[in-house]
């Protein structure tokens, strides 16, 4: 019954915290707006998290830059298991019109497993919102697995 | 004199002194060589020394039964002189149950310190002197207490302060060792300076030294050189309690001096005084009844509180912030004593109980860490709780018990001391006295946050490279924190055993100065008053600690169904980043929050007092002793007007 | 066999009611109350009222991650250990005429017991090694000084107050101050105690890290300060401990201030009680999060030491005067 409860809890109650790797704030004005009294996100138990420690999605914005990768990286592993991994905006997935510089490392996913992607430059926070819903299923289904 | 004579308990007070004295005179006999043994350099003269304070304490132990529980008062006279034409001739020692109550934490905190020394003093030269000062400075502070003569309360002053000076002295290759001597020289010559001058002006006039005798004559009789000589003690006094205005004399003498000499100048020589305080004002000039008295008490006790925590605050040296912190206990003492009410006095004395027991596992633990990493700076130590575990959970408790945090013996004495200004507050409709127990709440928060910083800065937060070997201190020393913390827990746990065994009969003692006059044989007409001790709270710390425990027990077994303590470890401490601090994602370094950047937003709100305070404690010994004369001269007059 | 039941009894007190079962559900309720109301008055839909009970599952059932620079021992004892003592704590406090073990600890007591937990959440952020955990268990600390001096001020007026009024001089027990309300009417009602309670009620979301006094955890500048390194388990018990200290807290006020509302049948005091710290935390808790924004830490002392002391010092006066 409690492992139940707790795999219901999981998906109701999703923290955030987002992690910045060289975007043009775009995205992060984006994923503030879901935050705010038209969409509000808290609705649906989302939070942002101000450390690592406490959160169960990852929110990367940006083209993973060379200086940021490292930084990314470690925070990323500083997430306590079950976790997922969303990226939000083109940038992180492609590289977008940055791609092919010698400072982007984009995409993430050749670095780590992304669970999301919302794709958009930037997304609309409807699609956000429908991106972060999947990752609080994917959350679910991983602390079934766990 | 036979044998059974010979063991009559009541040569047991003389016995208790002169065996300190012997020891010293004994480890002296040995001579100063080093032994071989590097654990111990002194060999069997420590040995001798903690004998001495073991035999001594033993002694003290044995007169609990008639003293305290039986209500005797023992005089003594030595060398069978007596009273001779009415007058007292001779030497005499007297042992009610306020002068055994002191004398049971003295030897307590002298037998405890001398254990730890063994195993503490194994780097320093001249250990053997260091057990002949120790055990002098031990006979000096016993004798005081035990004294019935008010000349020899002088000599052993005297003793005493030489003893401390020079133990201040002792570790002459440390910073300010010397100076921290001078200053206490200084400062402390003008105190036994201004005890001699008070003891000639009484001699002058009523022809005897005698405690009990004094206390027959002055009251009725006061004129201008009683009150003047009674201005002159209290000085004199208050220099070797080290309460305001003397304070910053506390902080370089502890800070200066070995630990387990810390834990005597804090927990011994300051106690000395406060008797000295109490036996003058409630004794010799019977002068407590008067409102002007009570206020002088409770103003210098509520000064020295205060001040002494914020000092304590802005300090970045765990022994200067323990000495800071020991004058502010010690205004605890001096507030609730100066009450007058019986609840006070009790609550007084067994504040003052305890603050010997944690202000020297303070001290321990702060010898300790010096003795370890060989620095008291709060801005370079850092995390040793994982290098000293023990020496981390035996702090703890001396910071719970000094911050009142309950259960431990600092909240039950605070607590006693709250309501008994409180009380006081509303018998005598006196604003005053409210004001004192407003101050005696918050200092006891703030002197939460300054242990919070020790706490933070010392043995949590993280660990400097430098400091990677460092080890667990040996088992003595241990054994010798682990007794203060027994003693911190058990009389924290039972308040009432310990008011009534100890402080209660020490309180009465205090308020039948009938009883002390007439068994040295003088005529006193003085009653013994009726006293109460009722409470107005209450609190019982044995049912919280089951509730506490009940609850604990069903949150563990909940938790760890929940599997609570399945914590994932780490692979490979170093190199993986999960188990790393974080830094905002940045790669592990070296930050520690030092002990002066904590508590900025209280700082910065008071950010004009500290820099009055900071400019006023200049350091300068001139400064201080200017101090000291300016504190005799409003004595003087003081007194000269309120009695 | 009376012992043994009576032992069940108060086995019974310490499990269920007023013990863990209902600081765990009341304590939770009302934060998710509190986070409804903020959401409600800030035009938002917010989160659903179970929100905090999610949080808690949810947490429970995360890794548990200790860093390796962390004391491993303080780090995980201290959550549990400040959780008991609040759930101690709230024993103390009485429900309308009802409290489960009278005669253990006055007010100043609990003055004192109410610092363990915060004390505890110092202790295991001091022992994260963290430099966030630091900057904000320095912040706990000051914000818990700054609360002291009114606090104590208001508990020496109650004191007085009901002292005087019983003859007795000085009132310290709990239950004598909830026994004088059933009898005379609640305290709030006299003009003495206003000050008092407006002060008390002030200090309220400062005592629980409330919005504008949160600085201690303030999670966009110092990454949850305290409970920067916790995750799983621990932070769960830590998120509850900061629950049931909003119901703790808000059930005190209601015992000083407005006793003596209530029936004397335990199960409906209980509710009339815990409606009560729901008003209370609407007005002080709710209302003020959500019109206020984050102090910084030198203006939340010098407000509690100026305004707030100031109040609860007009209202020590008056009980000084029998008003």
């Amino acid at each position: 019954m409690f492992k139940k409860l707790i795999e219901e809890s999981t998906a109701k109650s999703p923290w955030l915290f987002h992690i910045n790797s060289g975007s043009c704030n775009g995205c992060d004005i984006e994923l503030v707006a879901v935050l705010t009294p038209r969409y509000d996100v808290e609705r649906l138990g989302f939070k942002l998290a101000g450390s690592p420690r406490q959160a169960d999605i990852v929110v990367v914005t940006g083209p993973v830059t060379r200086q940021s990768l490292d930084r990314v990286l470690s925070a990323i592993s500083q997430v306590p298991e079950p976790r997922c991994i969303v990226t939000m905006g083109s940038c992180p997935q492609s590289g977008n019109v940055f791609k092919g510089s010698y400072s982007v490392c984009a995409p993430l996913s050749k670095y780590v497993h992304v669970d999301v992607d919302i794709a958009g430059c930037a997304p609309k926070p409807e699609a956000i919102i429908d991106g972060l819903v999947k990752a609080t299923e994917i959350l679910k289904e991983k602390r079934g697995q766990m | 004199m036979n044998l059974t004579n010979m063991m009559d308990y009541h040569h047991y007070p003389i016995y208790a002194v002169m065996v300190l004295f012997l020891g010293a005179f004994l480890v002296a006999a040995g001579g100063a060589r080093h032994s071989k043994n590097p654990d111990n350099p002194a060999g069997a003269r420590a040995w001798i020394a903690l004998c001495a304070t073991g035999l001594s304490l033993l002694f003290l132990v044995l007169l609990v039964k008639p003293v305290m529980l039986g209500g005797e008062t023992i005089a003594y006279w030595m060398g069978m002189r007596g009273i001779a034409g009415g007058y007292a001739i001779g030497i005499a020692l007297e042992v009610d149950a306020l002068s055994l109550f002191f004398a049971l934490l003295i030897a307590t905190a002298v037998f405890v310190s001398a254990i730890y020394s063994i195993r503490y003093m194994v780097h320093d030269e001249c250990v053997p002197q260091y057990y002949v000062l120790y055990c002098l400075l031990a006979g000096g502070v016993l004798g005081l207490v035990l004294s019935g003569d008010v000349f020899n309360m002088f000599v052993m002053v005297e003793i005493l302060t030489f003893a401390a000076v020079a133990l201040t002295a002792f570790r002459t290759k440390v910073y300010g060792a010397l100076e921290a001597a001078f200053k206490y020289l200084v400062v402390g010559c003008m105190g036994s300076t201004a005890i001699l001058t008070g003891v000639i002006l009484l001699y002058a006039q009523y022809h005897t030294l005698n405690l009990a005798q004094l206390a027959s004559l002055i009251p009725g009789s006061m004129n201008d050189a009683t009150k003047l000589a009674f201005a002159f003690l209290y000085i004199g006094f208050s220099t070797k309690a080290f309460i305001v205005p003397f304070h910053p004399l506390a902080a370089d003498a502890h800070g200066a001096a070995p630990a387990s000499i810390s834990v005597l100048i804090s927990g011994v020589l300051t106690k000395s005084g406060i008797y000295a305080i109490i036996r003058l004002t409630w004794f010799l000039f019977q002068t407590m009844e008067l409102g002007s008295m009570q206020f002088m008490l409770v103003f210098v006790g509520s000064a020295s509180m205060f001040v002494c925590v914020t000092m304590a605050l802005a300090q970045h040296d765990f022994k200067r912030l323990l000495a800071y912190h020991s004058i502010s206990q010690i205004g605890y003492v001096l507030t609730a004593v100066g009450l007058s009410s019986a609840l006070g006095v009790s609550a007084g004395l067994y504040h003052a109980m305890n603050h010997t027991l944690f202000k020297g596992l303070l001290f321990l633990a702060a010898g300790a860490v010096l003795h370890e990493t060989g620095t008291t700076d709060l801005g370079r130590l850092g995390g040793l709780s994982k290098k000293m575990p023990h020496t981390t959970v035996l702090f703890l408790i001396g910071a719970f018990s000094i911050s009142g945090i309950p259960p431990f013996n600092g909240f039950a004495s605070k607590w006693m001391i709250y309501q008994a200004t409180y009380q006081r507050a509303v018998e005598t409709n006196n604003i005053g006295f409210l004001l004192a127990t407003v101050i005696a709440l918050v200092t006891s928060t703030l002197t939460l946050a300054s242990f919070v910083k020790v706490t933070q800065s010392v043995f949590f937060g993280q660990l400097p490279a430098e400091y990677e070997n460092v080890k667990e201190v040996p088992f003595g020393m241990r054994l010798a924190m682990g007794i203060l913390a027994a003693l911190c827990v058990l009389t924290g746990l039972f308040p009432n055993t310990v008011t009534s065994v100890l402080t209660e009969p020490a309180a009465r003692a205090v308020a039948s100065v009938g009883e002390y006059i007439s068994a040295m044989g003088f005529k006193s007409a003085l009653p013994t008053p009726e006293l109460s001790f009722a409470h107005v709270g209450v609190w019982a710390p044995i049912k919280w600690l089951l509730l506490l425990c009940i609850a604990l027990l069903a949150l563990t077994i909940a938790s760890l169904a929940g599997k609570y303590d399945r914590v994932s470890a780490p692979q490979e401490e170093k190199t993986d980043t999960k188990y790393q601090l974080f830094y905002g994602g940045e790669r592990s370094v070296y930050s520690q929050v030092g002990g002066g950047d904590l508590f900025w937003g209280f700082k910065h709100n008071w950010r004009h007092y500290f820099d009055f305070m900071h400019n006023l404690h200049s350091g300068v010994v001139n400064d201080y002793a200017l101090w000291a004369v300016i504190a005799l001269a409003l004595a003087i007059v003081y007194m000269m007007i309120a009695l | 066999m009376t012992v043994f039941l009576t032992g069940l009894q108060y086995l019974g007190y310490i499990l269920i009611f007023p013990g863990f079962l209902f600081c765990f559900f009341c304590g939770l309720l009302l934060t998710g109350i509190d986070r409804k109301l903020v959401a409600r008055m800030q035009k938002r839909v917010g989160p659903p009222l179970l929100q905090p009970f999610y949080d808690f599952f949810k947490l429970c059932g995360k890794e548990t991650i200790v860093p390796a620079a962390a004391s491993r021992t303080t780090f995980l004892v201290a959550p549990l250990v400040g959780f008991a003592a609040l759930v101690v704590v709230q024993l103390f406090i009485p429900i309308c005429g009802f409290s489960a073990f009278t005669g253990m600890a006055d007010i100043i007591v609990i003055l004192y017991l109410l610092l363990i937990p915060a004390l505890a959440a110092i202790l295991g952020a001091s022992a994260s090694g963290s430099p966030y955990a630091g900057v904000g268990l320095s912040r706990e600390m000051v914000t818990v000084i700054a609360c002291e001096l009114p606090l104590v001020l208001v508990l020496l007026a109650v004191a007085k107050a009901v002292g005087s009024a019983l003859g007795t001089g000085l009132c310290f027990s709990v239950s004598e101050i909830a026994r004088y309300q059933v009898e005379n009417g609640s305290l709030i009602t006299r003009p003495s105690m206003i000050p008092a309670a407006l002060a008390f009620a002030l200090i309220i979301p400062g005592e629980t890290g409330s919005h504008p006094f949160d600085t201690a955890e303030a999670e966009t500048e110092i990454c949850e300060g305290m409970h920067a390194e916790y995750s799983g388990a621990p932070l769960a018990i830590f998120k509850l401990t900061h629950a049931v200290k909003l119901l703790t807290v808000t059930s005190l006020f209601v015992a000083l201030f407005l006793g003596g509302i209530g029936t004397g049948i335990a199960a409906v005091d209980g509710v009339i009680v815990f409606a009560l710290c729901v008003i209370v935390t609407a007005l002080f808790v709710s209302f003020v999060h959500a019109v206020t924004a984050r102090l910084k830490i030198e203006q939340v002392f010098k407000y509690y030491w100026t305004v707030v002391s100031g109040l609860a010092l007009v209202s020590l006066v008056l009980a000084w005067y029998g008003l």
